[in-house]
């Protein structure tokens, strides 16, 4: 594969669902000339992931990062942009191609207790994928995967069941699972979070180690940003369906530019009690995927509110930073761009076609 | 210094189970939280902590018991009490209890104004406006907006959940308030804003709080005074500063290193294997032993007394080896040192 | 009001369902093999006769115009008159519902409330002998066809025992002597009571299941609850927890209660065929054999609307005792 693709890109990708429920709201909208109304989760997301590259998406909960992950490994289908696997559109794919799509992107959950079957053993739980692929495999290929995710002797996990594992021991064979089909991504949701603190530094460290073994992509999503930026090299800092701010993991945590990115980095406990952490200045409760306000979603509680806000702030880079870009109307001249319009307001039907124009 | 608001000497607790053996949950606590201090109980999941707390408020479940040792509340031993002394008391008046999910703690068929009339009415004189009002004035307090005292629980987000059941645990204006994982299901946000008003509460209520948490970054922020726990024993009891700066139970060095720092994100974090042993005989053994790189066969031998620290009868590490733990774990005792925090206002 | 709209809303769907269920009765019975008039020619009728009845019923009329009519008709509780009988169906069919009513509502309130404190019993002890026969009888009383209960019963304490009548309401000379009284009159008699005692014993055993095993596991997955435990904490005194496990526990028992009403209606017509009891059940029966199909057709509406109706308090119900149901949350 040539270095320019990246292996997986998102085009202006969007996820909306239907919030009207049933028959009723069917007739009532029909008779009140309602559309239906929207669950924007996903609104416009663009990231490209290159080869050997780890991706964090963070964000609160609500903000449509789950969401994000079911839609990129085939779970839900976009209701707009474009998803593209290797530069082809994954919209185009037949039967087959999602097949070798769905062994090429594998996924780890954030809950090691639940995501293992619990009447196979360790041995079952990595042969199934290798079966279901119709790859050849023996058991010296599943000891190999377990030794590399730190199970070792490997014998002596073979035959276990997840009963007989600890949280982090489960965790390791969810990620032997997921890297024993020679996947070209991994997308991990929270995979240490439901892990005591000893254990999740284990696994993040093994997830550190692994990508760079296997080569492999990975997406991160995590609320979490004190463990994301140990694994991720860029973070995609995600608010109410849309990326606020992409930048690489130093940059980021050192020079946030969105309102919303630097609260979420000055909330974060720091474990020294010498060190006075200045408290961010926000307001009101994490947004409403529901009810969202027009033009910046993050305006209510933004202490930097300004008249313009109530517009679509666009996605720029910064000057000077290819890597950084951020979605705030404090970092660019509006006279210069083109194109920015006050949103579409109150007809949702109208928005879904014309949201994420502005990318 | 006057008598501590709640002390804990050498107290055992032990679930009976359908089985041949009991759970030794907790072994030989002892610790003490003064008079006005923010006191954190940390440890990981399992370690003891929750059941600690429940001891303290009577809120143990009905198979488990306080074998022996003592708990005192302002000096009155209550291990013993009965479940209408605790009542009597003890719950609510004295000590109020911040729970640990506090999204399934309120009552889903009840409106919150309901569940304080409720709480008026089997502690207090006060009539039902007089006790509505109160929710009100408290409402207020942890940023509610006052209209909403007539909902029911499920028609509030987590976030004002949480402050809900803060609003609820100063009801009757107790001296502890124990928070069993204050914040673990917030995202950080909300978590650092019911921080903060937790933090307020110091000094506005005159409040001594006991914080269980498996975080330690948030009781190195908020708290005055700290023990770790390790498998139902003690490790490290003392002032938070102490602990931070000179940590001397491996565990409490090692828990310390795992932890993220956003400020350091080159840090290696540090890695505890293994898991603490099932508490299923009274450990005479340091319980930490098998996790710990500098354990010694005299670990397996007995369970550790706790050794005073440069003699500072408050700092406490319940290890055989405090004494050469500087020495020891020399490396894990200086992370930070040569490492500048990348943070905007930091640099 | 938010709780109001759910109830608007409910109404509506359930009286939409009403009539839907009444359209698909006419559409079936219009589509069954052989119409109306096959009957009366096999009975022997002359085609010139047929006629007369038909353009009397109005059955000659296009399928929309009768229809329509079919449904007015209805609305004024006008359902036809019957074949074998002659007599409006509305009239014949009355008194039955009234007869499978103070049997089958009386039964299943009964079997909740032993039922339900039987499974809150052996939820809040759990572990003794006392929970394991009572799990393992319930079981079995469910497990025997509830016909067949009838005809174990009958064979112990009538046939055997003989201390209750075999079948019947009343004797055949007392219902005769009860003529023109109203329906209530025969409750002060205690030879009802007597015929009373074993369907109603079959329904209550029969359904006992339910009650007594959700309540079970209702009580011991609300024990665990969070909310029980702060309300401890809180420090309310143990009759008050007890009380509030109780509510909570009830609940999905409650909502059960209109379920197993309207659903008992299915084996009713069993029960009351073993029994037999003068009510729909075997009024249908009786019906079915004798291809009386305005009478089927309008059974089969009763049980339709029983059971919508059922399902309809239940909502109604849920929407009073759980406020999650009906009071919409606003998650900000």
């Amino acid at each position: 594969m040539s270095n320019e693709t990246p292996v997986l890109e998102l085009r202006s990708l969007e996820k909306y669902f239907d919030t009207s429920s049933g028959l009723f709201d069917a007739v009532k909208n029909r008779i009140l000339g309602d559309g239906p109304s929207y669950v924007r989760a996903v609104d416009g997301v663009n990231m490209k992931l290159e080869q050997n590259q780890v991706q964090g998406v963070i964000g609160e909960s609500g903000c449509g990062k789950t969401t994000l992950l079911r839609t990129l490994i085939g779970l839900y289908n976009p209701t707009g942009g474009e998803l593209l696997f290797h530069g082809r559109p994954v919209s185009e794919f037949d039967k087959d191609e999602w097949k070798e799509f769905r062994r090429h992107v594998q996924i780890i959950f954030q809950d090691p207790f639940n995501s293992l079957d619990p009447k196979f053993s360790v041995r079952r739980t990595l042969a199934e994928p290798l079966e279901i692929h119709n790859m050849e495999y023996d058991d010296e290929r599943i000891a190999e995967m377990l030794e590399s995710v730190g199970l070792t002797p490997p014998e002596k996990y073979l035959t276990r069941f997840p009963n007989q594992l600890s949280g982090g021991e489960k965790q390791r064979v969810a990620i032997a699972r997921a890297l024993i089909t020679e996947p070209d991504i991994i997308l991990a949701d929270e995979p240490a979070s439901m892990l005591d603190v000893s254990t999740q530094a284990e696994i993040l460290n093994l997830l550190n180690k692994l990508t760079d073994e296997f080569g492999v992509s990975m997406v991160y999503i995590s609320h979490d940003l004190s463990t994301v930026s140990y694994i991720c090299d860029t973070i995609n800092v995600m608010y109410l369906g849309r990326v606020v701010e992409e930048a690489p993991t130093r940059t980021l945590l050192a020079e946030p530019k969105h309102p919303y990115t630097k609260a979420l980095i000055q909330s974060i406990p720091i474990p020294d009690p010498h060190y006075d952490r200045k408290r961010p200045d926000l307001d009101g409760e994490p947004g409403d995927p529901i009810n969202m306000p027009e033009g910046c979603r993050f305006k209510n509680r933004c202490p930097k509110r300004m008249d313009i806000c109530d517009r679509k702030p666009l996605d720029i880079a910064l000057e000077g930073e290819d890597d950084h870009t951020v979605a705030c109307h404090l970092y660019y001249d509006h006279d210069e761009v083109e194109g920015d319009q006050p949103e579409p307001t109150a007809d949702p039907a109208s928005s879904a076609t014309s949201a994420g124009d502005a990318a | 210094m006057s008598e501590p608001i709640l002390e804990f000497e050498d107290v055992d607790i032990t679930y009976r189970t359908t089985g041949d053996s009991d759970v030794h949950a907790v072994n030989s606590a002892s610790f003490a939280i003064e008079e006005h201090d923010y006191f954190g109980l940390v440890g990981e999941s399992g370690c003891g902590k929750s059941t600690l707390a429940d001891s303290i408020v009577g809120g143990l479940d009905d198979n488990g018991e306080v074998t022996s040792g003592k708990i005192r509340y302002k000096g009155e031993e209550i291990q013993d009490y009965s479940e209408s002394e605790f009542n009597k008391k003890i719950r609510w008046k004295e000590i109020s209890v911040i729970p640990q999910s506090s999204m399934n703690s309120l009552d889903p068929v009840m409106k919150l104004s309901d569940q304080a009339i409720e709480m008026a009415k089997y502690h207090t004189d006060l009539t039902k406006a007089e006790a509505v009002d109160r929710l009100r004035e408290l409402f207020d307090v942890v940023g509610i907006s006052e209209s909403r005292i007539h909902d029911y629980p499920h028609q509030f987000s987590g976030g004002m959940q949480q402050r809900t059941i803060i609003a609820f645990s100063l009801f009757l204006q107790p001296s502890l308030i124990i928070a069993d994982e204050p914040t673990t299901a917030l995202d950080v946000i909300m978590q650092d804003q019911i921080l903060d008003y937790i933090n307020d509460l110091k000094d506005d209520w005159d409040i001594s709080m006991l914080m269980i948490t498996h975080d330690i970054s948030i009781v190195f922020e908020n708290c005055d005074s700290m023990a770790v726990m390790h498998g139902g024993q003690m490790a490290e009891t003392g002032r938070v500063v102490d602990l931070f700066d000179r940590p001397r139970h491996p565990y409490a060095i090692l828990l310390q290193n795992a932890f993220p720092d956003v400020r350091f994100p080159d840090r290696e974090l540090a890695v505890i294997d293994g898991h603490p042993p099932q508490l299923l005989d009274d450990p005479d053994y340091c319980t930490f032993a098998d996790r710990c790189p500098w354990a010694v066969e005299d670990c397996r031998r007995g369970a550790p007394d706790p050794q005073e620290i440069e003699g500072d009868a408050d700092h406490r590490a319940w290890c055989i080896r405090a004494d050469e733990m500087e020495d020891l774990a020399a490396d894990h005792l200086a992370p930070a040192t040569g490492e500048t925090s990348i943070l905007e206002e930091d640099t | 009001m938010s709780r109001l709209r759910y109830f608007v809303r409910r109404t509506f769907i359930t009286a939409f369902l009403i009539f839907l269920v009444a359209s698909a009765l006419f559409l079936f019975f219009r589509l069954m093999p052989g119409d109306y008039t096959a009957l009366l020619t096999q009975q022997g009728m002359q085609p010139d006769q047929i006629a007369r009845l038909e353009a009397k019923w109005g059955l000659n009329e296009p399928m929309h115009i009768q229809y329509v009519s079919y449904v007015t008709n209805l609305l004024t509780a006008d359902a036809g008159q019957s074949f074998r009988h002659g007599a409006p169906v509305w009239d014949l069919v009355k008194p039955r519902i009234i007869n499978s009513f103070i049997l089958v509502a009386p039964a299943i309130t009964a079997t909740y409330i032993i039922g339900g404190t039987l499974g809150a019993v052996i939820g809040k002890y759990r572990g003794g002998l006392f929970e394991k026969s009572s799990i393992i009888s319930v079981s079995v009383f469910h497990s025997i066809p509830d016909f067949f209960l009838g005809i174990l019963l009958i064979a112990a304490f009538s046939e055997t025992a003989g201390i209750f009548p075999t079948s019947g309401m009343l004797s055949t000379r007392t219902s005769i002597l009860m003529q023109g009284e109203p329906f209530y009159a025969k409750f002060f008699l205690k030879e009802f009571w007597m015929h009373y005692a074993l369907p109603f014993a079959t329904i209550t055993l029969y359904f006992m299941q339910y009650p007594a095993l959700i309540m079970r596991n209702s009580v011991v997955e609300v024990s665990d609850q969070e909310f029980l435990h702060y309300h401890r904490l809180k420090g309310l005194p143990q009759s008050k927890l007890l009380q509030k496990l109780i509510r909570h526990a009830s609940l999905p028992v409650i909502t059960l209660y209109p379920i197993s009403l309207a659903t008992s209606i299915s084996g009713l017509v069993l029960i009351e065929v073993v029994f037999n009891w003068p009510g729909i059940g075997r009024l249908l029966v009786d019906s079915v054999l004798a291809r009386d199909f305005p009478v089927i057709q309008f059974v089969f509406l009763v049980a339709a609307v029983w059971v919508i109706l059922g399902n309809f308090v239940v909502d109604l119900l849920y929407g009073v005792i759980d406020p999650r149901v009906s009071v919409e949350g606003d998650g900000e």
